[in-house]
């Protein structure tokens, strides 16, 4: 899956690669996913959207209301503006990490 | 023979230790040894009467025959000071003397011990009740001094006062009267009138034990002239995400959180509330660390660090079996530089290429990847990634200032300057600033590593935005030198305007009309009267409470209009502005910059302590990690929470005071502080301390 260009996001992509395991080990795999972008951006734009746009109807009149309110709001558009700066920076990177080659050799065989 | 006929005289008395010698000495000399001294030590010390000191006596007897040496001695005795006491001559005498003598001792001890049983006796019972008696007495002079504030009558024989009192609170404040009234048995009721006045009144908030904090810091900077933006309802939240953003960590946020929450859990117990210095001003911001622990829990989930290392709950997203040649078709080997076991072994470091299909698989969903806590250009990445974030939220918050002096704007009545200040204000900053966010966002969404060659760094670009280069580089987007054009134009119109068009408008108003008052609506200023208790007197005439107010509101009158004040004030206000929208820009950078200071510092932390614990094989390693692990913990409360969190602090209060704050806060009045005999309990502890 070739990384996504266009924020219209693609849609979730679940894959089972069928990669030679090394004989003789009893590794088992781990069903390699790859992460979409659609899904992420729809679970917290809910989430947040929950608190910043439908908790302030349900905050209990009382002096404090005006207080809450204001923390639910600007609690929910800091917190949704700090995630999605960070999903989006990585989107599209532009170089990958570079790793030692005993990294390599771990990853390969621990995560893959 | 005349000399055996004389009579034995004797002299006795006492002296002090020091002069002693001397005085011996000078009887010898003057009685040329036709005396007789003898001379021993009083034991025990005893109190001078003259000087008061406490000094050793010497008691001494001297004998001599003679009439004219007995003169002779006793004028010495007299220059030296002598305390003489009279010496009988008899055995009898002196053995009475001496019984007599000694039964007033006795009884003069007896009085005095009794006294001094007395005494204690007496001060016991008052010590019981100095504490009340103490805080009685403050109270007092507290409530006087309160009345000397007030002015008497025309008629003297009742107190007027004059009050601020906040208008939700004039039907208590009339309650609490009558009932103070009837409760202390006055014949004639206090009463209350409410004035005009053109005074500014005092500023008053209502918080309560969480906002009291936040207040606190925004008073700190200036207490908010009346009825202005209250900037500390949004810093309850913008503060502790400032400060997350500096501070992001998993673990020690949580730490910090903990230790906020064991405050506010015990906040009623006594020590703490009554705590001295250091711990004072941790259990004052108690809700304070609570939220500030909370977002950096947050943050630190998004950064992925807790405690310098990364939590890999999704699965990363770059793949590295994708960069062996084996994964692919030999068509793609050819075009594409892959791995296979005998690069890897050859080389030490070696870099993902995104360009490969399979390498990278989408974005991790939350927060920064796991994998580039392994790989040694993380800070490449990640600096990249934090400037960007600290402009964008810089923006964003300078922005939400700004939108915020709107509000005050629109509270005084003074919608002229939403046209003339606000609006140029929103375009300067969004033309120039908002447009480079568009140009990050953009450049985020539209490049990635196939075009990675091409991409144009957006530092380059946004200079050249401003220096209109004769080559023609690619650009980010098509179409991109015509927007920014307009962009540049629409800022450089609003500047003059941001500079002239308020005193411009003002004078053209003053011109315009014949009187040009200041349009506030008049406060209400309190007036209260109470009356004394005039018993002594007869019947008292003292008037009703229906008196009339003197004067009622006074004339609007024409305020002085000076242009060049007015011109100058908005020409600074527009400089500071302008210039100080870059500067702001760029300090907000401290975002990025206390955060890599905090994970390198993390970091370094753990490479240095608990990496080397852990890396000991042999049996004894376990024992070794006790105290490594100790080490650890004490360095990473003092460094990493205490010190990096002071900082942190210190630079998030910066940012809100001078960034946010200047955008639309004057910050000009006075507090509101009642009397409040709850205000005089911590002057108690304080003295009884």
């Amino acid at each position: 899956m070739l990384g996504a260009r266009c924020p219209g996001g693609t849609s979730a992509h679940r894959s089972i690669c069928n990669s030679d395991s090394p004989p003789g080990l009893g590794i088992p795999r781990r069903a390699m996913t790859a992460h979409s972008f659609a899904l992420p951006v729809i679970i917290f734009t809910t989430f947040w959207g929950l608190i910043g746009i439908a908790g302030p109807w349900f905050v209990p009149k009382g002096p404090n209301r005006g207080v809450i309110i204001t923390m639910l709001v600007a609690t929910a558009v800091c917190c949704y503006l700090f995630w999605l700066i960070a999903i989006l920076a990585q989107l599209n990177p532009l170089f990958g990490p570079q790793l030692k080659n005993e990294t390599i050799w771990y990853v390969h065989f621990l995560w893959e | 023979m005349q000399r055996l006929g004389a009579k034995l005289g004797f002299v006795s008395g006492l002296i002090n230790q020091g002069k002693a010698e001397a005085f011996g000495k000078t009887l010898w000399r003057a009685c040329k040894g036709h005396s007789i001294v003898t001379h021993a030590e009083l034991e025990g010390p005893l109190e001078d009467p003259e000087t008061g000191e406490v000094v050793k006596w010497y008691v001494f007897l001297i004998s001599f025959w003679g009439e004219q040496i007995g003169h002779k001695v006793k004028k010495i005795c007299d220059c030296y000071h002598c305390h003489v006491y009279p010496y009988p001559n008899t055995a009898e005498e002196r053995r009475e003397i001496q019984e007599g003598l000694n039964t007033r001792i006795q009884d003069l001890y007896t009085v005095l011990h009794k006294t001094e049983d007395y005494l204690r006796q007496v001060l016991c019972k008052a010590a019981e009740s100095v504490y009340s008696r103490v805080i009685q007495v403050k109270k007092m002079k507290a409530i006087y001094h309160m009345l000397n504030m007030c002015s008497f009558d025309v008629t003297n024989k009742c107190l007027i006062a004059e009050v601020w009192c906040p208008e939700a609170d004039l039907h208590e404040l009339r309650l609490a009267l009558e009932e103070g009234s009837r409760e202390s048995g006055a014949t004639i009721p206090s009463f209350m009138n409410t004035i005009p006045t053109k005074e500014t009144p005092p500023t008053l908030v209502r918080t309560n034990k969480f906002t009291e904090g936040f207040q606190n810091i925004v008073d700190a900077y200036g207490v908010g002239s009346y009825r202005e933006v209250n900037p500390a309802l949004f810093t309850i939240i913008t503060f502790p995400f400032l400060f997350a953003v500096m501070f992001g960590d998993l673990g020690h946020g949580f730490v910090m959180f903990l230790f906020a929450l064991l405050l506010v859990l015990n906040e009623d117990h006594p020590r703490l509330s009554q705590s001295q210095e250091i711990m004072w001003m941790f259990f004052n911001g108690r809700y304070i660390l609570l939220l500030m622990g909370l977002f950096s829990v947050y943050t630190g989930l998004i950064y992925n660090d807790c405690f310098s290392k990364s939590v890999n709950l999704f699965g990363s997203g770059w793949n590295v079996s994708a960069m062996y040649s084996s994964s692919h078709s030999p068509a793609e080997q050819r075009k594409m530089t892959l791995w296979n076991d005998s690069v890897i072994r050859h080389h030490r470091v070696l870099q993902l290429d995104p360009s490969v299909p399979g390498v990278f698989r989408g974005p991790y969903p939350l927060g920064i990847d796991p994998i580039w806590n392994l790989a040694t250009n993380r800070l490449t990445f990640l600096n990249s990634f934090k400037m960007k974030m600290s402009v964008i939220l810089g923006i964003i918050h300078m922005t939400f200032g700004v939108i915020l002096g709107i509000f005050n704007h629109l509270h005084f009545r003074k919608k002229f300057n939403i046209y003339l200040v606000s609006i140029p204000e929103l375009l300067f900053m969004l033309c120039i600033f908002g447009y480079l966010i568009f140009m990050i966002v953009y450049k985020w969404l539209v490049y990635s590593a196939e075009t990675s060659r091409v991409a144009p760094s957006i530092l380059i670009e946004f200079i050249n935005m401003f220096l209109f280069p004769a080559s023609d580089t690619g650009g980010l987007y098509p179409g991109q030198e015509h927007v920014q054009r307009l962009l540049l134009v629409i800022t450089a119109l609003s500047v003059p305007v941001l500079f002239l068009g308020k005193p411009l408008f003002l004078w053209w108003l003053h011109h315009g009309r014949s009187c040009f008052g200041v349009s506030r609506s008049g406060y209400t200023l309190v007036r209260k009267e109470s009356e004394e208790e005039v018993s002594l007197l007869g019947s008292h005439d003292i008037e009703e409470g229906n008196n009339q107010v003197e004067d009622g509101c006074r004339e609007v009158t024409c305020e002085e209009f000076n242009f060049g004040e007015i011109l100058m004030t908005q020409v600074i206000h527009s400089i500071e502005y302008c210039l100080g929208c870059v500067s702001n820009t760029a300090s907000y950078l401290r975002l990025w910059a206390l955060s890599l200071a905090h994970a390198q510092l993390s970091d370094v932390l753990w490479a240095m302590l608990m990496r080397v614990g852990l890396r000991v094989d042999a049996a004894y390693g376990v024992l070794l990690l006790l105290p490594v692990t100790a080490l650890f913990a004490v360095l990473t409360v003092f460094i990493l929470l205490i010190m990096e969190g002071l900082s942190a602090f210190l630079h998030a209060i910066r940012l809100h005071w001078v960034e946010f704050q200047n955008k639309f806060y004057v910050g000009a009045g006075t507090k509101f502080v009642p009397f409040s005999l709850r205000l005089l309990s911590s002057k108690f502890s304080d003295d009884m301390a």
